[in-house]
């Protein structure tokens, strides 16, 4: 399994609680790794991402859950069992690859990231993405990769306003999702290798460059022919292209005597 | 990273303090969210407007930058975006002169899209942006150097909101840019010179062809006072 499309998702549901633990809800205002954080459904062993020598990652993806006034909440039940069922976290996710911070802003200072209402999950036919990762970013062997997100709606200080009594564990607070394709092995090397020629790494574009490695192989002491042979043919084959779509030049017309 | 997608995202709310809150957005909570009124037929900076969240000079580009913007989204669909570049409006009227409605409106790109509005009569409709869903085409190149921002107009009077302010009462803009820089606003500049569309694909298959001419390069017979001189090793 050399190429995988990976998937991960963090989640910060309720505790059963009034929301005023804060050990278990985070501040509004501070940011938190969805991976090592102190909240939500982090990994067990707290690590931040790293992609070891013989991977390679292609993030293509990157949501969270949408919604800006803390206002619009919804509550259901008669107090004193008052239920929070559903809660507008206000926030935004960026990704740090090493020390360097995906998103900035206008002024080229670091921005807090892209935002749920943007880029949303789950996504709701009332709530399309304006907001797409393309080009997708290339994490390379030996870097350190970190998503984090910013709540701006406090749930804590929220509680204190005593609209709701318990925020039930199956109320989903806030949400991040991101998708990624994760090239390990010798496709991680190809990955590289087509990185390196400025072709993008797709799964399309590395199942290609395998393909030709496999259909090369045993050629050996003909090999430098064979790929002069193939990239003469590419260039006549581009000659011809520009010809057709009058885009050549004096130099075209020339090399074809 | 020297091509990355960004975006810019405003909102009316302020702290409740001031009218406009700098180089991020302020913390809310139930019984606290507060936004700032504006007048109807004003245009107001997303950027440097002193209304909701702002930073602190107008997006301005390095000498090694480009942006292609190429999308842009507001909501209620009473608000108007228009963008500028240096003094030069995009949106006008077919007189010429820059749109006096204030640009592209949330009835045309809805942000979200598909956002739920509650007319006057107390309808509600979702509201799906239909006509600019592969954004602004051709999108918009800013260039080093250059001065950029947008700015947004309300069809009616916005009053301001104290602590009590919901979803629909938040007046909000998107911006979503390519921002190039380093070596490929270099090969940008290149593609513009021979008018070609500043697009990812673009710039990425511009870097192949150099790649390819120089293998080509490496190929290539060597002179012949090169093949014919003396070996020294």
């Amino acid at each position: 399994m050399a190429i995988r499309k990976q998937i991960y998702t963090w989640e910060l549901n309720g505790d059963g609680g009034d929301g005023t633990d804060i050990t278990h809800y985070p501040r509004a205002g501070e940011s938190h790794s969805i991976f090592y954080g102190d909240f939500g459904n982090v990994q067990a062993g707290k690590q931040t991402g790293f992609v070891k020598e013989d991977q390679f990652i292609v993030i293509e993806k990157m949501a969270s859950k949408p919604g800006i006034s803390a206002n619009s909440y919804t509550v259901e039940g008669i107090a004193p069992n008052v239920n929070l069922t559903k809660w507008l976290p206000n926030m935004f996710v960026n990704i740090v690859i090493d020390t360097t911070n995906y998103y900035q802003d206008p002024q080229n200072v670091y921005g807090v990231g892209v935002s749920g209402t943007a880029s949303p999950y789950p996504r709701e036919i009332q709530e399309q993405p304006y907001y797409d990762l393309w080009p997708p970013i290339y994490v390379l062997p030996f870097q350190t990769i970190d998503i984090r997100y910013t709540l701006y709606n406090d749930i804590t200080l929220s509680a204190g306003a005593g609209v709701w009594n318990i925020i039930p564990t199956t109320t989903m607070l806030a949400a991040v999702y991101v998708e990624y394709t994760l090239y390990d092995g010798t496709d991680a090397m190809m990955a590289q290798k087509l990185m390196r020629l400025g072709i993008p790494v797709t799964v399309g574009t590395v199942e290609n460059y395998r393909r030709l490695l496999l259909e090369n192989k045993g050629l050996e002491t003909d090999t430098f022919k064979h790929y002069l042979a193939l990239m003469e043919s590419e260039r006549k084959r581009e000659e011809k292209e520009r010809n057709n779509q009058g885009l050549a030049r004096y130099n075209d017309y020339t090399s074809q005597d | 990273m020297s091509l990355r997608r960004q975006c810019y995202e405003w909102r009316n709310i302020s702290d409740g303090v001031k009218t406009s809150f700098l180089n991020g957005y302020p913390v809310n909570s139930v019984g606290d969210v507060n936004t700032t009124g504006f007048l109807a037929n004003q245009p107001v900076d997303i950027f440097i407007g002193d209304v909701g969240n702002n930073i602190d000079i107008p997006g301005q580009l390095k000498a090694f930058q480009y942006v292609v913007l190429d999308s842009i989204a507001v909501f209620p669909p009473t608000l108007h975006a228009q963008i500028y570049v240096g003094t030069t409006k995009y949106f006008q009227d077919p007189d010429n002169v820059p749109s006096r409605s204030g640009g592209i409106s949330g009835f045309i790109v809805p942000f979200p899209n598909g956002a739920r509005w509650v007319d006057s009569a107390g309808g509600v409709t979702n509201i799906v942006n239909t006509d600019y869903t592969d954004g602004l085409k051709p999108a918009v190149i800013i260039a080093p150097g250059q001065v950029w921002g947008v700015q947004v107009t309300s069809s009616f009077d916005i009053a301001s909101v104290t602590n009590t302010a919901t979803e629909q009462q938040i007046q909000k803009c998107f911006v979503k840019y390519l921002l190039i820089d380093g070596g490929d606003a270099i090969v940008a500049r290149r593609l513009l010179d021979a008018g070609w569309p500043l697009t990812v694909e673009n710039i990425w298959k511009y870097k192949q062809d150099i790649l390819k001419t120089h293998l080509y390069a490496g190929l290539a017979p060597l002179p012949t006072e090169v093949v014919k001189a003396k070996r020294k090793v």
